[in-house]
């Protein structure tokens, strides 16, 4: 049987004929999807596409930002407003991935990849989804955790907080080959401080569990103190906890374990 | 100087050459930067097929059941072609140079070795169609128990990888489970050294990740013949294992390569071009056969790992008095080109060094991974980087200069190699000195002096003592001929010499004057007459 491909003008109508198909998915820069359907997976049958300019809006002006699902890294990069955002950009593939990789596919994006969604996770972000009864907000960390069965849904945009200041967002990621490579391990921190104590600590981690995760422990560690060499090594103590890696070919699940609390000490303290 | 040997190499080059400090364009650069090479895959034939294999999913397994029913009647599909249906389906590739047996199916019958390893394949009238078939075929596998480890391999009860090599080792000279290098008494050496350093290196394999991957275009052409683009490093090469493969002369075939997009050695083993040629016999029509970018990646032959163990006696002088060897070569499942890295690297022992007494035990394994290669220098590359790091590790022993460690160990025109050639052109000295000097390495004026065209020769010319062991000597079955000639050769291809151990064979004769049909040293043959 040959693929099929349905491009449709509205997501109403996209994200139906996603939900009434199990062989339909969505194709948004075809970073993922392409490659499995040229990889021979027959699960694909359909090809779903939008051409509702909705999934390719930025909304940048304001303290809390929304990007379409269908935004390409390339265009995060070239927004100003979206400084915050252009580590994570730019450390996804090269130039032909970031020119065709879109935020909404990121979400999807299976280990060793979807680092921009790891940074999205440490900044609490929303995913607003049209599903066959309308459209609703999900958190990003919900939304991770019941991945395999969002197929039939179409995520159309993410939402997040813009951080308070520069300082307090951080994110490293951890790769074989530069600037290229898939992720060994990919760390993102939001650090806001209030009266000189973390509040709302929140710590992701990629490639460290099936799906994106936060590291909770470390989190508490970090929550209602001060960013010194003692909550810094208590945090990266923790760091491990929960956490539940694999092995590939880009390292073993035992090498994730040892270096994820290296990496959070040298991302909280500011080291290269 | 270099000395070119023109009477051999009447055409070789052109002594009035000019060419250094200049511009050349390179003569495939046109049509790479324009775009208009002509690559294997540009070729898009009338009715052309698909073909895409099933390939395994365990590493070691027997094969209970293959069962093909859904498989036959799903959309498109042509024929499905098996291990039965290769006419002979059995190679070793370096058996039209008559050396290893016959070990490696095309289509895996009652066992697979590898994972990955290609089981059936099926042709359709689209890929994607193959893809769907073989996604219906069910495969019944017995697990077998597996061996990743090289030294694993080599004890006594491990799993048998390949029947043809029970003990899990290629056969050199029909007895030995190793190629072996003795030159001199390392043992006696290492007794009298001053000090003793030895080390273990591991090496990964390496994946030569061509931008192009593997594939052939087969089709049927007039008077019975088949015309096949491919992708081939080695078009004369594939061309006759071919024509074993299928058994048909090999002037069955018109090949047509020329441009690789990217080979480094991965693109030599000849995995398509049979099955897409066979697949056109059997259709009747153009067949395609490319691998996917993961099929390249997991399945595609890399580099083979190497695990070397290295013991040196050192004197506080610096002087290295001994070098003792083991190397353990992982061919994966199948020997392909490894058993020949292994008989390169014994011949590159103990390196560009002069040392007096050398002992190198290396062996070619097989163990449940991918096939291992050809990739630049292979058999001597990790090896190098082994002895290198080893000879930092010596140099800060006695407490001496890298730099000049190196110098007073390198060997020098005159020497005698541990393979029992004499060594020629050495310039290691020439090439630390410069080194140094770029790098502004400040090295002590003797060692500026030094010179490979000095001092050597005399005493370091000499093959010392070599004591005789018999150790690795099993009865082994005799290595099976290959009766694969498809011309008299008996003639110009004479089997393996006996092993070099036991007597020193005498210093290979230099012709006085030139003359032709002059004696040749092959690595694998030994010398030989042209």
């Amino acid at each position: 049987m040959a693929v099929t491909v349905k491009t449709f003008a509205s997501v109403g109508e996209a994200a139906g004929a996603l939900s009434s198909d199990r062989s339909a998915r969505y194709l948004g820069g075809g970073t993922l999807v392409m490659r499995a359907l040229n990889e021979g997976d027959v699960s694909i049958s359909t090809i779903v596409r939008a051409q509702d300019q909705a999934l390719t809006r930025i909304d940048a002006s304001g303290p809390r930002i929304t990007l379409g699902a269908g935004v390409t890294f390339a265009r995060v990069l070239a927004e100003r407003d979206l400084a915050f955002l252009h580590t994570p950009a730019q450390s996804i593939g090269g130039p032909a991935v970031r020119n065709m990789g879109t935020v909404g596919g990121n979400l999807f994006a299976p280990n060793p990849y979807g680092d921009f969604t790891v940074a999205l996770l440490a900044l609490d972000a929303t995913v607003a989804v049209q599903g066959g009864f309308g459209t609703r907000d999900i958190a990003l960390e919900e939304f991770l955790q019941s991945r395999e069965r969002q197929s039939g849904a179409l995520v159309l945009s993410v939402s997040c907080t813009r951080p308070a200041s520069a300082e307090a967002f951080r994110y490293r990621k951890i790769a074989r080959i530069k600037p290229k490579g898939g992720s060994v391990i990919t760390l993102a921190a939001h650090l806001p401080i209030s009266g000189g104590r973390i509040a709302g600590a929140r710590i992701a981690l990629g490639s460290m569990a099936p799906t994106q995760i936060r590291a909770r422990a470390a989190e508490r560690a970090l929550e209602g103190r001060s960013l010194d060499t003692a909550t810094i090594a208590a945090a990266a103590s923790a760091a491990v906890e929960g956490t539940s890696p694999s092995d590939n070919a880009l390292g073993s699940a035992w090498y994730r374990r040892e270096i994820v609390g290296v990496h959070l000490r040298r991302l909280l303290s500011g080291q290269e | 100087m270099l000395e070119l040997r023109k009477d051999i190499f009447a055409d070789e080059r052109d002594d009035n050459l000019k060419e250094i400090g200049k511009g050349t364009q390179r003569q495939d650069m046109l049509g790479h930067i324009t775009g208009t090479s002509s690559y294997f895959n540009d070729h898009k034939l009338q009715g052309m097929l698909h073909l895409k294999v099933l390939r395994s999913t365990h590493a070691h397994a027997k094969l209970r059941r293959i069962d093909t029913t859904d498989a036959e009647r799903s959309a498109g599909v042509r024929r499905i072609i098996r291990g039965a249906d290769v006419p002979r389906n059995l190679n070793t590739l370096l058996s039209l140079i008559n050396f290893g047996k016959d070990d490696e199916p095309s289509l895996a019958v009652d066992k697979v070795r590898y994972k990955g390893e290609p089981i059936l394949a099926i042709v359709a009238d689209s890929e994607r169609e193959a893809f769907e078939a073989i996604a219906k075929v069910r495969v019944d596998y017995e697990p077998l128990p597996t061996v990743f480890d090289v030294e694993d391999a080599l004890k006594l009860g491990a799993p048998v990888v390949n029947e043809t090599y029970p003990k899990n080792a290629f056969i050199y000279h029909d007895v030995y489970d190793h190629q072996r290098l003795r030159f001199g008494d390392a043992d006696a050496a290492l007794a009298t050294a001053d000090h003793v350093l030895e080390q273990r290196y591991q090496m990964s394999p390496i994946e030569h990740a061509p931008t192009e991957t593997n594939g052939a275009i087969a089709a049927p052409d007039t008077n019975g013949r088949y015309v096949v683009y491919t992708s081939t490093q080695a078009l004369f090469f594939s061309v006759d294992t071919c024509a074993k493969i299928l058994d048909v002369p090999s002037n069955t075939f018109h090949f047509i390569g020329g441009t690789v997009g990217g080979g480094f050695g991965g693109k030599v083993d000849t995995l398509t071009e049979p099955l897409a040629i066979l697949g056109a016999m059997l259709t009747g029509r153009p067949v395609r056969y490319v691998f996917g970018r993961e099929e390249e990646m997991q399945y595609g032959p890399p580099r083979g790992a190497e695990r070397i163990y290295i013991k040196d006696g050192v004197m506080r002088d610096g002087r290295i008095v001994a070098r003792k060897i083991r190397a353990y070569f992982d061919s994966g499942a199948y020997t392909r080109l490894s058993s020949y890295a292994a008989v390169k690297c014994a011949a590159h022992l103990p390196g560009p060094y002069t040392i007096p007494n050398v002992y190198g035990d290396v062996y070619c394994v097989f163990t449940n991974r991918t096939p291992a290669t050809a990739m630049r220098g292979f058999g001597v590359t990790a090896m190098d980087f082994a002895i290198e790091c080893q000879m930092d590790k010596l140099a800060n022993l006695v407490g001496m200069d890298p730099m000049e460690f190196r110098i007073l160990n390198a060997y020098r025109d005159g020497d005698m190699k541990a393979h029992r050639r004499e060594a020629k052109n050495t310039a290691l000295i020439e090439c630390v000195q410069v080194a140094a000097e770029k790098a502004k390495w400040p090295i002590r004026d003797e060692f500026k002096r030094a010179s490979s065209r000095k001092d050597g020769g005399g005493s370091r010319a000499v093959i010392p003592a070599t004591p005789t062991d018999s150790r690795g000597r099993p009865a082994a079955p005799a290595q099976q001929r290959t009766t694969y000639d498809r011309a008299p050769v008996t003639a110009t291809r004479e089997p393996p010499r006996e092993p070099p151990p036991s007597t020193p064979p005498p210093p290979p004769p230099r012709p006085a004057a030139p003359s032709h049909g002059a004696t040749r040293f092959s690595s694998v043959f030994g010398t030989r007459r042209r």
